[in-house]
Formats: structure tokens, sequence, C-alpha cells
């Protein structure tokens, strides 16, 4: 039902420029990536949940639990069993590593965690914008947004698929994970035969709407860097050249640590 | 003087790899502020002949074309479609599709931005736009989280705020519930009276075509008649050869041999007088009487619901209580608007969804101890979208499907399938691939292949959508068959002339709840309620409420009247 992830709020961080917003996610991810070490990496995952809180959008982490919830026990059991430390902490693993399992645990999540909370506060058509302005063709743009908007339309596809075969008698839910992938394979045939006769439907109805007439073309919600976006830019700056500053010099690691 | 604003001469158009033309030899002049309505069957060529006023053909299909098309002094062979959209808007029957945006207003900004429009323009333009079409408090709202017929006057208004001159709609209310189409049709009519603005509308349900100023009438490409709506509309011989349902009233009319033919409710209601007629109250006595004969021969609980409840993961609530009861040997309708929860309700039938309250029992017993497998061998179900199920490589092998996936042996695969073919018409096609047929074909596959595995109950969801009058009736008349050979059929549909004239027992369905339940006569005779509804009974059935009696088909109205009176 709900396909949406922006949230529809008038926050500070919805108010910016989409570039400030493209902007923060890049320095974020660039930057919580320098250290190894948990407690360098903490400061930075903060940074990111009061962006989430003060943009309202930590709701949307809840669509997301389970795979939150796996992301962080898989790490958090990987990274444990391939680095190695020093001092040993239980069993084959070591305190380094399971340091080092920590931070890694933290970055992917404050990862998950940014990119959510840019899509909570970014339309798709923002996006473009922010793209375009940055020196992206408006065609390619288009193409990235489509994309998105077509996902939500092929799962509920596969659903409304999976329950008519079920009905006739496919019994999808019995097997070893094997068996079960190979009874998928069959409905993939109208999942894809529905989304060609969409996507049909679709490039009609774009051509009908103009796409391309000509090459300028208006965008009805444009925006303009203002003071706000400065400030937010100012500061990216500043943690930027902090953070690689501290890196380069060899801080936030883990001293006894080897990782593969 | 008017000024011509579409000009179509000795038009021709094939198809690459078809043995025939799409359109045959059609002639055409618009004048500014005309209102066309195209009928005709299903592969009559309607959406094809849409297609050329905007470009669509031949630039996006691939096919020949023979003749022109001549829109406000533009050849569309030498204009793109993006081009020829500045003066040709275009609306389609899937409204899922044709909305990209979002969010409402910049669904409405996307064809002016797309021409370089200014932005205080456009936002100028959403308002009127979305005034028009009822739309305006929504402005923010994701076009995904629209009713149906809200997304189709969505897409109404992001065709018109580009200003077009001529606006093509093709068949934009197929999927829309009774009430929903009747809100894009009285948009229409309103832009009908806009007199910079030439209307084209394909359409096949004929009660919607009342208002129409000219009417086309095509079948196999080539044009049957042409000329003003109510002359068409009163030849009904012509309508029902060609596949097109006649109008109920004046179909009644014509047969009952009145000099006058009229074509709405209010025109009957008047001629009727005027011919100094009566309602017969022995012959609908005896109608009344058969209905309880009908109910009296099927007693023998099948399907039992109690407070059903259905609530959604995310909290949405689908199903608010439901209680009904359905037969063995019945043919029920399930009725109501889009998204009221019929499909909800009916995919509880053979365990797809379990109540999250609530009970339900197949055969006295529960469904959740049966499951979706074994649920499955008594009850089938036929999908809407005939292209869901579908996926094999021959007609004889979808159809033959579910029997392998229950280990059936070759012998009675073979015996099964073949039965299944002859019941829906399908014989010799055995070896066709299924993706090949027309949408009519594919959906007689679905029904065939569900059928073949004998199953005491049919659900179908939606039989008639998209089909063509004819073929509606061969659908349901297929669907009387199995239900006279023992089968309990269960179905949901929009189309209201259909539960008159197929139903036994009707079950209204309204935001989760069961708002009437009876006889068809009954359900229609209730006409204010079915409106809360959004359903509306058909034209002929409302005729026949306002003389004080319900009566479905023109059959059971010609049997009830009495021309003792004096003919004028």
């Amino acid at each position: 039902m709900d396909q949406e992830i922006y949230l529809d709020r008038n926050t500070f961080f919805h108010r910016l420029d989409p570039r400030t917003k493209i902007l923060i996610l890049v320095v974020a991810f660039v930057v919580i990536l320098y250290f190894d070490n948990p407690l360098w990496v903490l400061p930075l995952s903060l940074l990111i949940i009061l962006h989430g809180f003060f943009a309202k959008s930590l709701i949307n982490l809840k669509r997301i639990s389970f795979i939150l919830v796996i992301l962080t026990i898989s790490s958090m059991v990987l990274w444990s069993f391939f680095a190695n430390g020093e001092k040993p902490l239980f069993w084959v693993i070591e305190l380094e590593a399971f340091e080092f399992a920590i931070a890694r645990t933290l970055i992917m999540l404050s990862l998950v965690t940014e990119g959510m909370i840019f899509l909570s506060t970014t339309r798709t058509e923002e996006f473009v914008l922010g793209m375009i302005r940055l020196g992206l063709p408006y065609r390619v743009g288009f193409a990235i947004s489509t994309a998105f908007r077509m996902v939500p339309t092929i799962v509920s596809n596969v659903f409304i698929i999976a329950q008519a075969q079920r009905s006739r008698g496919l019994d999808l839910d019995s097997g070893n994970l094997i068996e079960r992938i190979r009874k998928y394979i069959p409905l993939l045939i109208p999942v894809f035969v529905s989304t060609i006769r969409n996507t049909n439907v679709f490039g009609m109805a774009l051509e009908a709407k103009g796409f391309g007439a000509q090459n300028d073309r208006t965008f009805y919600y444009s925006s303009e860097f203002n003071k706000n976006d400065y400030i937010v830019i100012a500061f990216l700056i500043i943690l930027f050249a902090v953070a690689t500053y501290l890196k380069i010099n060899g801080y936030g690691t883990i001293p006894g640590l080897t990782k593969f | 003087m008017t000024k011509t604003v579409v000009s179509i001469k000795d038009l021709k158009y094939r198809y690459r790899g078809q043995p025939r033309n799409a359109l045959d030899n059609i002639n055409l002049d618009l004048e500014e502020g005309d209102f066309l309505v195209v009928m005709g069957p299903s592969e009559a060529g309607k959406s094809t002949l849409a297609a050329t006023i905007n470009g669509l053909v031949p630039h996006f299909f691939k096919g020949t074309i023979k003749g022109d098309v001549i829109v406000l002094d533009k050849n569309t062979r030498e204009f793109s479609v993006a081009e020829m959209a500045k003066e040709v808007g275009m609306v389609f029957q899937d409204f899922e599709a044709q909305l990209f945006s979002t969010n409402v207003e910049l669904e409405v900004a996307f064809g002016p931005e797309n021409f370089g429009v200014d932005r205080q323009e456009i936002a100028h333009r959403i308002e009127e736009n979305l005034k028009l079409v009822g739309l305006e408090n929504l402005k923010n709202r994701p076009p995904s989280t629209l009713s149906g017929g809200q997304k189709q006057k969505l897409a109404i208004a992001s065709v018109l705020a580009m200003q077009p001159r001529v606006l093509v709609m093709d068949e934009p209310t197929t999927d829309l519930d009774p009430i929903s189409k009747y809100g894009v049709f009285k948009i229409a009519d309103e832009l009908r009276n806009r007199e910079d603005l030439t209307l084209i509308v394909v359409e096949h349900e004929t009660e919607e075509a009342i208002n129409a100023g000219k009417i086309l009438l095509i079948n196999e490409g080539a044009p049957l008649m042409y000329g003003p709506a109510g002359e068409i509309l009163r030849n009904v011989e012509l309508m029902e050869t060609h596949g097109v349902m006649p109008l109920g009233i004046t179909l009644y009319f014509s047969r009952m041999g009145s000099k006058y033919l009229p074509l709405t409710v209010e025109d009957g209601l008047e001629t009727f007088k005027k011919n100094k007629w009566q309602i017969s109250d022995l012959s609908y006595q005896k109608l009344v009487e058969k209905d309880k004969e009908h109910l009296q021969e099927h007693q023998e609980p099948l399907i039992i619901c109690k407070g059903l409840e259905h609530t959604y993961p995310n909290g949405c609530q689908a199903l608010r209580g439901v209680d009904l009861q359905i037969n063995r040997g019945e043919i029920v309708a399930i009725i109501g608007q889009n998204g009221s929860g019929k499909t909800t309700l009916v995919k509880h039938f053979n365990g797809l969804f379990m109540p999250t309250k609530g009970e339900i029992s197949i055969n006295n017993k529960p469904t959740s101890e049966q499951g979706v497998f074994e649920l499955g061998k008594q009850v089938g179900y036929v999908f809407q979208n005939p292209d869901h199920q579908i996926f094999s490589d021959t007609v004889f092998d979808e159809v033959a499907y579910s029997l392998k996936l229950r280990n059936a042996d070759e012998e009675l695969i073979k015996e099964r399938v073949a039965e299944a073919l002859e019941a829906v018409g399908l014989v010799g096609f055995e070896k066709e691939d299924p993706f090949s047929l027309t949408k009519s074909g594919r959906q007689r596959v679905a029904v065939a292949s569900v059928m073949a595995a004998k199953p005491e109950v049919l659900i179908l969801d939606e039989p008639t959508t998209g089909l063509d009058y004819a073929e509606q009736r061969s659908m349901m008349e297929l669907v009387k068959r199995l239900n006279e050979s023992g089968s309990t059929i269960i179905f949901v549909t929009h189309h209201m002339w259909v539960v008159a004239e197929y139903a036994e027992r009707v079950y209204v369905v309204k935001d989760g709840l069961i708002m009437l339940e009876g006889t068809p006569r009954e359900v229609y005779a209730h006409e204010e309620e079915l409106t809360k509804a959004f359903l509306r009974p058909p034209h002929l059935v409302s005729l026949s409420n306002r003389l004080g009696k319900t009566m479905l088909n023109v059959e059971e109205f010609m049997a009830c009247t009495s021309k003792d009176g004096e003919e004028y």
C-alpha cells in the first residue's frame, strides 16, 4: 500500500537545496569510512542520528528494521572472524577483531541510516534536479528516477503473481532453499510480461506529455542556495577537513589489528 | 465559420506482421468543439485510431501507414509525438502506468515543464486544472495513494495542463467503479462545453456515450456508421450485430415497437407514460416467485464467514467484520467501489488470506486448518489480469498445469484439458502460444486452466473487465453453464448489467462491511444506498424502479409490460 519512502515534512533539512542534500550524503559516506576504531566512528554515527532526528525521518528505519538486524548480526560475526589481533577475547576471536567488528557494524548501520534519511528528505524530482544542476543530462536523471519508481510496481506484481500461482496449486512454501528458488523461476515470466506491457504504456504516456519535445525545460520545484545551505556546506567542509587531517595523521586506528 | 481541427483522409494502417489492416479507409473531419465517441468491439481498431491523432501511429508503433492525419494543419507524419503533444493530449486506460511523479502537483506540472512554460504560469495551470477535476485539496498527496477514479482524474488534469486543442481519451473508465466512471464522464461533459477543445473518447460502455455529439462505430478497422449520437444509439440492431451493447432502454422500446425511441431514464419515463403502457402486477409477481424458487434450490451452506476481519501488515483494515453465507450451487456476485475490500474478501475463500480476526469455514472446516494448497483443490480462483497467471509456451500446457502439479495421470490430464478447452471455445488452439491470443482469449485460457482441475467452487475476479459486449456475454454464458453443471460461482465485478442478468444473489461491500445483501432485484431496488456505495444500477433498471418495480433485463421488462392503452 504505502510504497513511498519520501516523507512530506517541512523541516530544516527538507528545505535544503538538493545539491546540499547530495553533499551531506557524500561527505557522510566518505568520512565515516576513514576510521577503524569504534570510539572514533561513534561521534560520526551520533551526528547522523541527530541529522535523522531533526529531519523527522528516523521513523522510516522501522520499515527496514528486519534488514538492519540481519546486517548487524552478519557483520558482527563476519568481521570478528575475518580480522585478527593480538589479545584473545574468547574462542578464536581477539579483542581487536571484536572492536573492529563493532566499528564496521556501526559504519554499515550509519550508511544505511544516512541513505534512508536522504530518501526520506528528498523527492525523486529534487534528486534529479540536483544531479542536473551538477551537470547530469536530464534524460539520464529521468531514467534514474523512473528506475526508482518501477521497483514498487514490480514488487507488487510479484506478490499478485505468486498468489495466482499458489491458488493453482504451486506449493511455494515447502522444500529446501534451492527447491524453493527453483519454484519461483516460472513466476518470472508473468512478471516480465506484465512489466513489459506496462512499460509500453509508460513510454506512450511519456511521449504524449511532450517528454523531450524541446531542450530547455522548466523545473517547477526550482530551488536556489540560501543562507542555510551555506551554513551546512561550511560545516561539511570543516568536518571533512578535520576528519581528513586526523586520518592522514594516523588517528582512529586499532593498534595490533590485521585486516584481510 | 468553425475550423476543422482533425482531418483524417483515407487512412489505412497495418501493424508489422499482421495479416489485416488495423485501420481501413477511415475518413473523418472534426470541427472545433466537437465531441466524438468511437465505439466498436474488441480489436476493432479503436485504440489504434486514437493513437493516430497524436502520432503514436506511425511513430511509436511499427507498421505501414497510408493516407493522412492532419491535426491543426500539422501532418502527423512530419511531427514527433512529443511535438504533437502541444496540440493533442492523450489519456490512457491504464491509470497506473501514466503517472510519473511523486505528488499530485508535480504530476500536473510535468507536461508544461517539458514545454518550458514559466513557473508562475505552471502554478496557475495546476490550480485551475486540479479544481476542474476536483482534486484541489490533494496537491501534496503521492499519486500511488489515490483511488482509481482519482488517478484517472489526475491523468486528465495533467494532460489538460498542457492546454491541448484536442483531447483523446482511450477507454478512460474501463477499470473504474460505476460512480467513478460517472465522475470522469461528468468532467468530459464539462469539457464538451468548452468551445476551444475537441474531444475524442474511445468507449465501449454505451451508457456513457449518450452525451456525445457524434459517434463513430467501427469494426475490423473499417467504419460502419458515423453520425449524430442519437441516430447511432437508436440503431440498436446495428450495434448488437457488431458486438456493441445497445442502450437497455432504447432496446426495450424498440422491441416493444414504440415509434419514438428514448435514450435516457427521464426520456424513457415520459415515453412510457405517453404510450400509456402499464406494468402488469401479475407478471411481476411471477418474476419474484421465480427468484424465491431459485433461492430455495440452494440451501446447503458451503462458505460461512462470521465477523471476518482482515488487517494488512501496514495497519490498513480492509475488512471490518463481514458476515456472509454462500450455499452450494449458487452464483453470487460481489460488488463495491474500487478499494472497498471485495478482492480482499474473496481471497479468503481459497485461503490466500487468513482472517486476522473472526472466522471463515469452507465445507464446515476453518480455512486455517486447510491452507491454500488443500483449498486450491476445491476452490479455483481466476485472477483479474490473465497475464498474472499465464506462463506456459502452449495453451495445452497452461491448462494442464494445475493437474500436473497435483500429479494427475496423462490420460486424465488429456481428457480434462479437452473438456476445459471445449467449454471455453478454444478447441484447436492447443499448440498456440497463449501470449499471442487476444485479451479475451487469454482470459479464456485462464478460466480453462482453473476449470480443468474441476474445483467445486470457482471464484472469478472481474471476469468481464476489458472485454467487449459480445465477449462479456459469452464469458458469462460460459460461467452460467459451469454453474448449471454443479459448480458454485462467486464473481467480483463492476459491470452492473452482468450482475442483473447472471447473479442469483448479490453482496454489496462498502468500506470493508457488507452493506446490502439479496437477490439482484432486492438489491437494485435500493438505488440511494447503492449510490452511497459508489454503484448505480443500469439505466433500464433505474427506469423500472421509477415505475415502482425492479426489472433486471429487457426480457423481464417486456414480459411485464401491457400495451392495453393507446399507442402514440
